[in-house]
């Protein structure tokens, strides 16, 4: 199998599982700013943080508003990681691999693309912001369903789902920094924030109900990342999402340099006591998981999309 | 209403289907009494099936538009081009002639040079030739072949003359098209296959597979042989990709390859590199070594060229087979025949004027009206002058240019193509056409059976191209001439 053809298909995998978690996200940001009373310490301006675009956001945007930061996430082309950027370009990887996706998942990429730039044009997309969301989230787990159900679970399958889990756990871990977020209130009325602030979480991640179902206790901080984080059977947490690669890398050849790097991440996540390290140090520890997940993709790059000769 | 040959009138054309009123050939009389036959509403609702066909088939041809690529179906008229099989015999015996004569020529020009020094080729067409390139000097490609894929363009005169009007032997493109015809054409006629003998065109893609196999430099079972695509804006990406899944080849861009210091090519896998020993490219020339020709291309491979001079690589068609692909080197082909095989051609070149030639410039300078001016070296009908059609202000144009730089321009009478029966709305109507064959060699030469119709689907036009309006046939060779 190609090199460039596996490139393609592991990032129209990440692509499209990046539209279906920034529609997640917005949808539910949009929710908690709802329901959270105002100078709290969080503001539209974390959302954007969440997506990594600090910088790019501060250089070409005035204030951090509603309305800059919505369309910033949502309409923005220059910022990679909105969803008419992450639509088009998963668009483009997977026309570039049309021979080897299954027709149908190519016609699902296609056609969410036309609805995602007819909705945008059209005014009324902010008033319909949560039906035009929840739409993107369907489709998207439409094409992936498609895909994991008409492409031959053989190598070039296998970068779909590195691709997907990989953007899945990366976008868990952007999530669950939120929460380290310090909530500017009274002792009494920080802890009845946090919890709204931590059940908005788990409800970002559609977690709340397997939550509730595993977990069965209230949603407190450190419980609610221990799930988001170390459950192996919540396909959205950490721990599940790397397990997935782990079995897709093992049916790959040459695959030390990939095994080694997850098993890192594994190790760190695993080894983990989160209310040892909640509050102070949760930040950091995130930022060093996410550090951890850039080693996977770096990897994968190197040994599968550009091989060289050997000496 | 059925159609009645009585009616259907190409004027003085020669058309392949009816020899006059009412009065079918012999070989296309089965297909003229089954189309008798059928009612207009029959007609029409083939046509249909078959449109559909080709756009559940996916066969598209690309195009370039409103900076955005469009898949468009390929256009594809129901109604077979009919050829008898003794004919085609002699056609295919004539191709088969020429594209030897042709690889002769190349494999000598670039290196003993022979037809030069025997004074039958000046030296000085090459000083002007576009697609002669000095890198290959010193270069024979295995069995002395280096135009293994060849499409020649036919044509026939209104006298029923065949001609040559040009060899494309660079990278030229359709013969999917062919291949699909045919399959959409089965289901649109089963009745006239089971009842006639059309010989098969779809061995093609086998035929590609061991011609380029014998090419491969190591003596492997399975070599590994690609398929070199400029990418999907392409617009051949189609065929390019219908290739290689026929034969079971890798579809490869530029950036796939690489070229290692042992000199091989290697292509970029998961499994790591991978060696390369046969490429069908589809680049030209100037963009398939950015290290040897065009610096800024990035749809070839940097030490492509040096690869194969070291012999660790096939090219197919090998760089710089182009020079035999010359509008002016053309006028030359009848000469090569008789140089190198010492045999007269079978089939006709169409008689062309050398603007290089002083007598033979003044004639076309004064008849400028009458005559298609060609530029050397390009293709796809880029830079002509058809005289008929053409204004004061163009002909004023091109007689400068012609004076300019002669050994660039020839000249040809303009043919009136034959014509044959196509359906316009619930009805046939006479379009003009040509046929494309393709030609494969290595140690041995094979030869499509027939090759792409192609079909000028405006009234009175002339233009074949796909991009230009033009459509495609199917196109049998009939065995028994209609007899059975």
């Amino acid at each position: 199998m190609l090199s460039r053809v596996a490139e393609r298909l592991y990032w129209m995998a990440r692509y499209i599982e990046r539209t279906e978690n920034t529609a997640r996200l917005l949808n539910a940001y949009n929710l908690l700013m709802l329901d959270l009373p105002k100078g709290v310490g969080l503001s539209w301006s974390q959302l954007v943080d969440l997506s990594g675009g600090h910088d790019d956001f501060a250089a070409r945007y005035r204030s951090a508003n509603e309305r800059n930061t919505q369309g910033f996430m949502l309409s923005d082309k220059e910022n990679s990681s909105s969803i008419i950027a992450s639509v088009s370009l998963a668009r483009e990887n997977v026309r570039t691999t049309r021979d080897i996706v299954p027709s149908e998942a190519f016609e699902g990429v296609n056609e969410l693309l036309l609805f995602v730039r007819r909705r945008l044009a059209s005014r009324s997309s902010r008033q319909h912001a949560y039906d035009f969301l929840s739409q993107i989230v369907q489709r998207c787990q439409g094409i992936t369903g498609m895909l994991a159900g008409t492409m031959s679970h053989d190598a070039a399958y296998q970068f779909v789902r590195i691709g997907r889990n990989l953007e899945r756990a990366d976008m868990t871990t952007r999530i669950l920094d939120v929460g380290s977020a310090t909530l500017i209130a009274s002792d009494a009325e920080r802890e009845r924030l946090e919890h709204r602030l931590w059940t908005w979480l788990l409800g970002a991640l559609s977690a709340h109900q397997m939550y509730r179902q595993t977990v069965r206790r209230q949603v407190t901080a450190p419980v609610a990342a221990g799930f988001l984080l170390h459950d192996s059977l919540f396909p959205r947490a950490v721990l599940h999402s790397l397990g997935q690669i782990r079995a897709c890398l093992k049916s790959l050849p040459r695959n030390t340099s990939a095994v080694r790097a997850l098993g890192r991440v594994e190790r760190r996540v695993r080894d983990t006591d989160i209310h040892e390290i909640f509050p102070a140090r949760f930040h950091a520890f995130i930022d060093e998981v996410q550090v951890d997940l850039g080693g996977i993709h770096d990897s994968v790059q190197r040994t599968w999309f550009e091989p060289r000769a050997r000496g | 209403m059925r159609i009645d040959w009585k009616q259907y009138d190409p004027g003085d054309f020669y058309d392949e289907v009816i020899s006059s009123p009412g009065q079918p050939r012999a070989a296309a009389r089965g297909l003229a009494n089954y189309l008798k036959s059928l009612s207009d509403q029959q007609l029409a609702r083939r046509q249909r099936a078959a449109d559909l066909a080709i756009e559940e088939m996916g066969v598209t041809f690309t195009v370039y538009s409103e900076g955005e690529n469009i898949d468009r179906a390929w256009p594809f008229d129901i109604i077979p081009r009919v050829i008898a099989i003794k004919e085609w015999q002699q056609i295919e015996a004539g191709l088969k002639q020429r594209i030897t004569a042709l690889n002769l020529f190349i494999e000598d020009i670039y290196n003993a040079k022979r037809i030069i020094k025997d004074k039958i080729f000046p030296e000085a067409m090459l000083a002007g030739s576009k697609n002669y390139l000095p890198q290959c000097e010193g270069v024979s490609p295995r069995f002395g072949v280096w135009a293994h894929i060849c499409g020649s363009d036919l044509v026939r005169d209104r006298d029923g003359t065949v001609y040559v009007l040009e060899d494309n032997l660079r990278v030229p493109s359709g013969v999917s098209y062919m291949i699909e015809n045919r399959s959409v054409a089965k289901r649109v006629f089963p009745e006239l296959f089971r009842r006639q003998t059309i010989l098969p065109v779809d061995d093609y893609p086998a035929a590609l597979f061991d011609m380029l196999a014998a090419l491969s430099p190591r003596p492997l079972d399975y070599p590994e042989i690609v398929v070199l695509t400029p990418g999907i804006y392409n617009s051949a990406y189609f065929e390019h990709a219908y290739l290689a899944q026929q034969m079971g080849a890798e579809l490869v861009e530029g950036s796939d390859l690489v070229v290692c210091n042992d000199d091989c090519v290697y292509m970029r896998t998961i499994d790591g590199l991978q060696r390369v020993d046969v490429i069908y490219r589809r680049v030209n020339d100037e963009f398939i070594d950015p290290e040897a020709f065009r610096e800024d291309s990035v749809l070839g491979c940097p030490g492509l060229l040096r690869a194969w001079r070291a012999g660790n690589v096939a090219l197919a068609n090998a760089p710089g087979c182009g020079v035999a692909d010359d509008k002016v080197v053309y006028t030359y082909v009848p000469d090569f025949i008789r140089y190198y095989l010492d045999e007269e051609p079978i089939l006709a070149n169409v008689p062309s004027y050398r603007c290089e030639d002083a007598g033979a410039r003044d004639y076309v300078l004064a008849n400028l009206k009458d005559l298609v001016v060609k530029p050397a070296n390009e293709s796809g009908g880029y830079g002509m002058l058809v005289g008929p059609q053409s204004t004061a202000k163009e002909r004023e144009k091109f007689a400068g240019l012609i004076q300019r730089r002669p050994r660039n321009y020839i000249a040809q009478p303009t043919l009136a193509l034959s014509t044959a029966p196509t359906v316009v709305g619930r009805h046939l109507e006479p379009r003009h056409l040509d046929l494309r064959p393709f030609i494969l060699s290595a140690q041995d030469v094979y030869v499509t059976a027939g090759g792409l119709t192609r079909v000028a689907l405006r009234k009175g036009s002339l233009v074949v191209n796909s991009s230009q309006g033009g459509g495609s046939k199917d196109t049998w060779v009939l065995d028994g001439g209609g007899r059975r």
